[in-house]
């Protein structure tokens, strides 16, 4: 029951122990290629990458849990990341970034991460659930 | 208004009186004449505007000679200086509903002037224009001129006259795709719980929202032992040969092509591209690029293959209809099932 | 359980030497209030204003509404978890301040929106250019963390509102609305042809600044469950999400949620309303399948033959409205989902983040990037810092009159995604 958290938030970078961090030195969107490169090659996607607010789809630092081992392919973790990149890019497009704000997108991406990880831990499971392909999480071809 | 606003009016060839299939291939020219549709449509403007001038071209040369052609056009609108630019009606001709399409929609972005078209909703031009020009919705044969014609006139004297339009379904244009948040009279609830309602006593309903339909094809079982089985080549990306033989068009294809390569190690040599959506040189140079024969052959003869199956299957994915392709499709597989194919290597641009 | 609301209509709201409500007039005693919520020694001051429907005020950034209220009869003061004791809440009557709201603000972080314009273009957008706000700003001491900094803004709040609430206790109320229902036993046997109807509120749950809390329990803790209307309608349920202005459930649109009110306006007549299951937005993927599957079964189990499912918050929820929606029809129950999209500024994007053919029938609460201009303010209630957050999405968004162009998703309510405001979508 192990996770990895692939970030570019300096925050979390203090915070945390660096066998379990993938540190990105770049931009929300590059956190989100890398998940992308990762669970292509069979790494467990755990968090869904994208927000759940409209702000904090416009925070510039992201944290998003992946598994430890490379496992097969999931299709549906793998819609699931692409849409998100389209999505993403189609929000952020003529925004403007907000560097006055940094440090408060810093601390709340890091709390939320934390929340996150206490449910995974809560989970208690040694398996991952079998996705029968196509089930659910449809998303734009 | 005091002077009435002056429209430039765009036809194909057969709308333009030159001729029919045969002349698809003829350059574009002017007239400052209203050839056509533009003379019923200037008389439905009621003197509010008038028709300058017709633009006529071939079907077949806008889609070949695309940059030619939107040179030719393009100069003698800026010439003409009209204030609206209509193109069309197309109904459901797929070649005619593209140069429309494409047409009204360069000229609108280009020259900042307000164009409008006619076209089946099915048409496959209308997805290059959709979204910034509007598309007066017609039935889809040509019959249907006589109530397209008064709804294009309608929407010009307001696009004209910088008037608002008012909803899609009100005017008789096609949804551009814009989604406007508007107020309603009821709260989200209360249109749930109807909406609801609704449902549970099998009644009709709209949903506000409604979801992207996609066509899902569950996909074959794996192939066991690929040194033994039949791969087959298919293409949407219009490669052909030489003098394409069997007239394949270069957009909205009606049909397809089958060819023996079983004796060539490559497509190269014998075969070019006819598709009217890329820039063809790297294609012509080397086709396999995009149907790569020469590759599958190798393969063949190292062994990861069994066998390249002995016929090659072509056609031109751009513009052509949903409808064909679900047809083509059919009967392409339907031939390489009885062939007893066991895979496709399909490729698209 | 039988619930009696007893709306006292406020017709303004003044400072005065008494908490009293007179004539339709609320008055408040600002230095006790004041005292009351200074007893948290947490805080380190707290401000208090009013904002009056038609005033050219603007009130920014807004952390959480709270309807004030006072029980007269039954179990329960203020907010049972949270604020006082707990017991169990739909029983009882209850006087309602109806048409005033507690509104806090105040940054928890600098970059929260969440406007309420009392006049003018922004008004329309928001339910809450309509009712009379006690705007409590709440500075708590320095050095706070993060979470303990918007549990005191939260509960400030929750006092407030039962501080004011009090000031309704011996007013005669203009109406009355009763909410009676019996067990399901009770209920299915007086109507047994009526369709089972069930409601499915989702709650954002994921974390700091993103938490709902039911009897005080955050519900990133809770599997789906089932709780009686009269409880989300008695204060059961109440708001610590912070982000998200427009589509963000505020604690006085639990109090009086929309869904929940519309539903039982039908029950007995087209309807046989079977309750509410509130079920958590969680961050991963397990935990949404676990929610998504539990929440279906438990309307299965319960027979229900529809369910409007509501959603709170735009990306990965989007996600699970979809899921329960997918498993719920495929089980044969009829869905109507709530949600708003976000199809950007021209309205030509994709509106969800994740589809489904099975969601056939959808109610749009509106475009969250939809761009509205407001008018400069003559009053601003707040941090006109947080203006500038507002204005500073993008380029040419402040311009030189001081108006501002802003999206939808800053003003409080605009999309609300219980239905509780009337915005809609066409296609043009």
């Amino acid at each position: 029951m192990s996770y990895r958290i692939v970030t570019n938030n300096p925050s979390v970078r203090e915070n945390f122990q660096d066998s379990k961090l993938i540190f990105i030195d770049g931009s929300y969107e590059d956190v989100l290629i890398k998940v992308r490169d990762l669970v292509h090659s069979g790494v467990e996607l755990i968090d869904s990458p994208l927000g759940a607010s409209i702000r904090m789809l416009l925070s510039p630092y992201r944290s998003i849990l992946v598994g430890t081992e490379r496992q097969a392919m999931n299709m549906d973790q793998i819609l699931l990341i692409e849409q998100s990149i389209l999505n993403y890019r189609t929000l952020t497009q003529r925004r403007k970034s907000e560097p006055q704000h940094a440090n408060d997108y810093a601390v709340v991406d890091k709390e939320l991460l934390k929340a996150s990880i206490q449910a995974y831990e809560d989970m208690n499971c040694q398996t991952h659930s079998k996705f029968t392909g196509g089930e659910f999480l449809e998303t734009r071809a | 208004m005091s002077n009435p606003f002056k429209v430039l009016y765009y036809v194909n060839q057969f709308f333009g009186q030159v001729g029919g299939e045969e002349k698809a291939g003829i350059e574009p020219f002017y007239k400052e004449e209203k050839i056509g549709p533009a003379a019923g449509f200037e008389a439905l403007l009621e003197g509010e505007g008038t028709v300058i001038g017709t633009l006529v071209c071939g079907d077949n040369y806008f889609n070949e000679h695309n940059k030619e052609a939107f040179a030719f056009i393009m100069d003698t609108i800026k010439a003409a200086k009209p204030d609206l630019v209509v193109t069309g009606p197309a109904f459901n001709a797929g070649r005619y509903g593209m140069a429309c399409g494409e047409i009204a929609a360069k000229v609108t972005e280009e020259l900042g002037i307000p164009t409008l078209t006619g076209m089946y909703a099915e048409n496959p031009g209308l997805d290059t224009c959709v979204s910034k020009v509007i598309v007066v919705s017609t039935p889809d044969s040509a019959a249907g001129m006589r109530t397209a014609l008064p709804t294009m006139a309608k929407i010009a004297r307001k696009l004209a006259k910088g008037e608002e339009l008012g909803a899609p379904e009100e005017e008789g244009y096609i949804p551009q795709g814009r989604r406007l948040t508007v107020f309603s009279d009821k709260r989200g609830s209360k249109r749930a719980v109807e909406m609801l309602l609704a449902r549970l006593n099998n009644q009709a309903f709209e949903t506000e929202l409604p979801m992207p339909q996609f066509d899902r094809v569950d996909p074959a079982l794996a192939i066991k032992d690929l040194s033994k089985a039949t791969i087959a080549l298919v293409t949407s990306g219009g490669i052909v040969p030489f003098g394409n033989p069997d007239r394949i068009q270069s957009a909205s294809a009606q049909k397809w092509g089958k060819y023996d390569i079983s004796a060539a190690a490559a497509l190269k040599g014998g075969y070019f591209t006819i598709h009217g959506g890329y820039d063809p040189v790297y294609a012509n140079e080397t086709p396999d690029r995009v149907a790569p024969l020469d590759v599958m052959k190798t393969l063949e003869k190292e062994g990861v293959i069994g066998k390249v199956y002995d016929y090659f299957y072509t056609t031109t994915g751009t513009g052509t209809s949903v409808g064909n392709a679900l047809t083509f499709g059919k009967e392409i597989g339907a031939e390489l099932k009885a062939a007893g194919v066991d895979g496709v290597i399909l490729t698209s641009t | 359980m039988k619930l009696e609301l007893r709306k006292i209509q406020i017709k303004d709201v003044v400072f005065g030497e008494k908490m009293e409500v007179n004539g339709g007039v609320l008055s408040i005693n600002k230095d006790q209030l004041v005292a009351k919520l200074m007893e948290d020694h947490r805080v380190k001051e707290i401000k208090v204003d009013l904002a009056k429907p038609g005033e050219k005020t603007r009130i920014i950034p807004v952390k959480d509404c709270i309807e004030p209220r006072v029980k007269i009869e039954g179990e329960g003061k203020g907010f049972p978890g949270v604020t006082g004791k707990m017991v169990p809440l739909g029983d009882g009557k209850v006087n309602v301040l109806d048409g005033a709201a507690v509104v806090t603000i105040g940054d928890i972080v600098g970059f929260q929106e969440g406007v309420v314009d009392m006049w003018g273009e922004g008004a329309k957008w928001t339910p809450f250019s309509k009712t009379f706000n006690i705007v409590v700003d709440i500075i708590p001491v320095e050095g706070l963390e993060p979470h303990v900094h918007e549990e005191t803004v939260r509960l400030a709040g929750l006092k407030a509102a039962e501080v004011i609430g009090e000031a309704g206790r011996y007013a005669e109320p203009t109406k009355v609305e009763v909410f009676e229902m019996g067990n399901h036993a009770e209920e299915s046997a007086k109507y047994p042809h009526l369709p089972k109807v069930l409601y499915v509120e989702m709650l954002i749950s994921q974390g700091l600044l993103h938490d709902g809390y039911i009897y005080g329990v955050n519900s990133q803790k809770i599997l789906p469950t089932l709780i009686h209307p009269n409880e989300e309608l008695d204060g059961a349920v109440i708001s610590g999400n912070c982000v998200a202005a427009c589509d963000k459930i505020t604690t006085y649109q639990h109090q009086n949620n929309s869904a929940i009110l519309d539903l039982y306006a039908e029950h007995g007549k087209t309807i046989n309303f079977l309750g509410v299951i509130l079920t958590p937005e969680l961050t991963t993927l397990e935990g949404k399948f676990r929610t998504c599957d539990y929440t279906a079964k438990l309307c299965t189990m319960m027979g229900a033959d529809g369910v409007i499912v509501s959603e709170e918050g735009y990306g990965n929820p989007d996600s699970d409205l979809l899921m329960i929606c997918k498993r719920l029809e495929k089980n044969g129950i009829k869905t109507v989902l709530i949600t708003d999209e976000c199809s950007g500024w021209d309205g030509m994007s994709q509106p969800l983040a994740d589809t489904t053919k099975e969601a056939v029938a959808v109610v749009s609460a509106g475009n969250v990037s939809h761009v509205v201009t407001l008018e400069p303010a003559d009053k601003v209630i707040g941090s006109a810092k947080a203006i500038s957050t507002l204005a500073g999405g993008w380029d040419g968004s402040l311009s030189e009159d001081g108006s501002i162009k802003c999206e939808l998703n800053a003003v409080i309510g605009a999309t609300s995604e219980i239905g509780y405001h009337n915005c809609t979508v066409k296609l043009y």
